[in-house]
């Protein structure tokens, strides 16, 4: 049956140039006569080709609209962007993965104004990571540079990239909470009423912060008596422009998140696992991902990332970790931008995924309809839900095979040392948590394919595989 | 570069909104403070630069004039 009618993808609705579709596992931009111009103008001057080369755009292609259903035929040009393999939001990003972003959109500003050539927006959500490598995927936000024209970009590039950066190597508060209440990001106001003196002696912070913060209260109070006075130098000089974005890129290139130690620090080399444990652990996965050589991993609680890494040595194409630690995977992350692996870690609170939200809540999509796995491996990970949020088993179970069908899920016994530590300050309710209930559990959802135990303490790896 | 006139604008504006205190209106156009003052924040940012490129200049001079001076010895 050949389709005839095709629903926008729902995050792109604000763009009046075109929008996305998708058919037959293909990302299909489309563009519109209001876009018509702007397009053309990226292709004559080989905008669109040279960005692609140069990896700062996502790889794109016209297709002829006779390929494709009659429905694409009203549009002026489609094209075809590359499957990007996971969407992932910047409230979902650690302190790095959002600082790379920024350098990406801001290298890619300055790439393009050689061309005569700006971004008409600042979204961070215009980004996503294919692994761990920053790319740029709204090629429509490409337009000519007219002469004198502000950034207007700028007020969402400071919301959406700078003021969580500073936020965070400023404050030493992580962005992902607030930016996840209100995905447009940190406003410039609210965070300069955070910074004390002490902060804004610095010229960067008075001005991008300080500065901008009283001159959008001093607008959003009288905004005719105050176009009037700033009419006369209402043009932004070229020069003024690149260098707003060239400072910019400075500035955030050198920002790092203020420092604090957490719990989950050393947690790959200072675990409770002997060498021989960890050993036997990694015998098992390598074994999992040979037998069952799934294309996409998903890792619950990767930290570091050590046996997602793993996995990616054995062939896997791509795979993505969550660990509730935001220090964690910044290093993660940065270990992989540095081996160039095709992994993507992001901050996730299990018990509180990211929520379907935005316009109609279709804007931005929930944790469960963006992450699905050919397998996924929750090591160590089960008694951070069941026994720190009071999780039941059947339940956590659920949400388990709602990821993957098939994979690897290590229960950790009441007697050992983290669930005794856990158990300290508080009353324990667990009374029917023990290895029976655990397998009675997974047993009735699933098939146990193998059964590990894994340390002295009593962990135990299950192999399962659910229809 | 920006011309005298231009700076001294500048800095009556820059003046201005440091001493004008106003509480906001979040809901009529948030946007427009962030470009008029764009003028301000890029002069900041252009000069920033030129002295970060003529600094950087200085020091490379003593950094190779002490590597010849070592070299040479």
């Amino acid at each position: 049956m050949i389709l005839n009618n095709f629903s926008a993808e729902p995050s792109s609705f604000r763009d009046n140039l075109g929008n996305i579709f998708y058919f037959e596992n293909k990302v299909i931009r489309t563009i519109n006569k209001i876009g018509k111009k702007n397009f053309e103008f990226i292709l004559d001057k080989k905008i669109l080709e040279d960005s692609i080369s140069n990896n700062f755009l996502i790889n794109t292609k016209i297709v002829r609209k006779d390929d494709l259903p009659n429905f694409f035929s009203k549009f002026e040009y489609v094209v075809e962007s590359d499957f990007i393999p996971y969407i992932s939001y910047p409230y979902e990003w650690s302190f790095e993965q959002l600082k790379y972003a920024a350098i990406c959109h801001l290298d890619f500003q300055i790439f393009l104004f050689d061309k005569g050539a700006v971004l008409r927006d600042a979204s961070a959500y215009n980004i996503q990571f294919i692994g761990s490598k920053p790319v740029f995927i709204d090629l429509l936000s490409i337009k000519e540079y007219e002469d004198g024209e502000h950034w207007f970009g700028y007020k969402q590039f400071c919301d959406n990239f700078l003021n969580p950066l500073l936020l965070g190597s400023i404050k030493g508060i992580q962005h992902n909470g607030w930016f996840r209440g209100n995905f447009e990001g940190i406003q410039t106001v609210e965070l300069n009423k955070l910074l004390n003196l002490w902060d804004k002696l610095s010229l960067r912070i008075f001005s991008h912060v300080h500065l901008q913060a009283k001159s959008i209260t001093q607008s959003i109070e009288s905004s005719n008596k105050i176009s009037k006075k700033f009419h006369s130098i209402n043009k932004l000089s070229k020069n003024s422009y690149i260098s707003i974005i060239k400072q910019l890129r400075d500035w955030i290139s050198n920002l790092s998140f203020k420092k604090e130690t957490t719990v989950w620090k050393n947690y790959s080399k200072e675990n409770t696992y002997d060498d021989a444990e960890y050993k036997q652990k990694k015998k098992i996965v390598s074994e999992f991902i040979r037998k069952r050589n799934p294309n996409t991993i998903i890792d619950l609680g990767c930290n570091d990332g050590d046996y997602s890494n793993l996995c990616l040595d054995h062939g896997v194409k791509n795979v993505v970790g969550f660990d509730f630690d935001h220090n964690s995977i910044s290093r993660a992350f940065l270990r992989a931008m540095n081996n160039k692996r095709s992994f993507l870690p992001l901050v996730l609170d299990a018990s509180n995924p990211s929520p379907s939200q935005g316009w109609f809540q279709k804007e931005r999509k929930g944790f469960l309809e963006r992450f699905n796995a050919d397998a996924l491996i929750a090591l160590a990970f089960e008694h951070h839900l069941v026994i720190a949020k009071n999780i039941p088993i059947e339940q956590f179970i659920d949400w388990l095979l709602n990821i993957s069908k098939n994979g690897l899920i290590e229960f950790v016994p009441k007697s050992d040392e983290t669930i005794q530590k856990m158990l300290r300050f508080r009353e324990d309710v667990f009374l029917n948590y023990s290895e029976t209930e655990f397998e009675n559990c997974l047993k009735a959802k699933s098939n146990i394919i193998n059964k590990n135990l894994i340390t002295k303490s009593g962990r135990i790896i299950y192999e399962y595989k659910a229809s | 570069m920006i011309n005298m006139i231009n700076m001294r604008r500048l800095f009556f504006i820059t003046l201005l909104i440091c001493m004008t205190n106003t509480s906001a209106y979040a809901y009529i156009d948030p946007g427009l403070g962030s470009i008029l003052i764009q003028a301000t924040i890029g002069a900041i940012a252009a000069v920033s630069l030129t002295i970060k490129i003529y600094w950087q200049k200085i020091k490379d001079f003593f950094i190779k004039r002490k590597k010849k001076d070592f070299d040479s010895k």
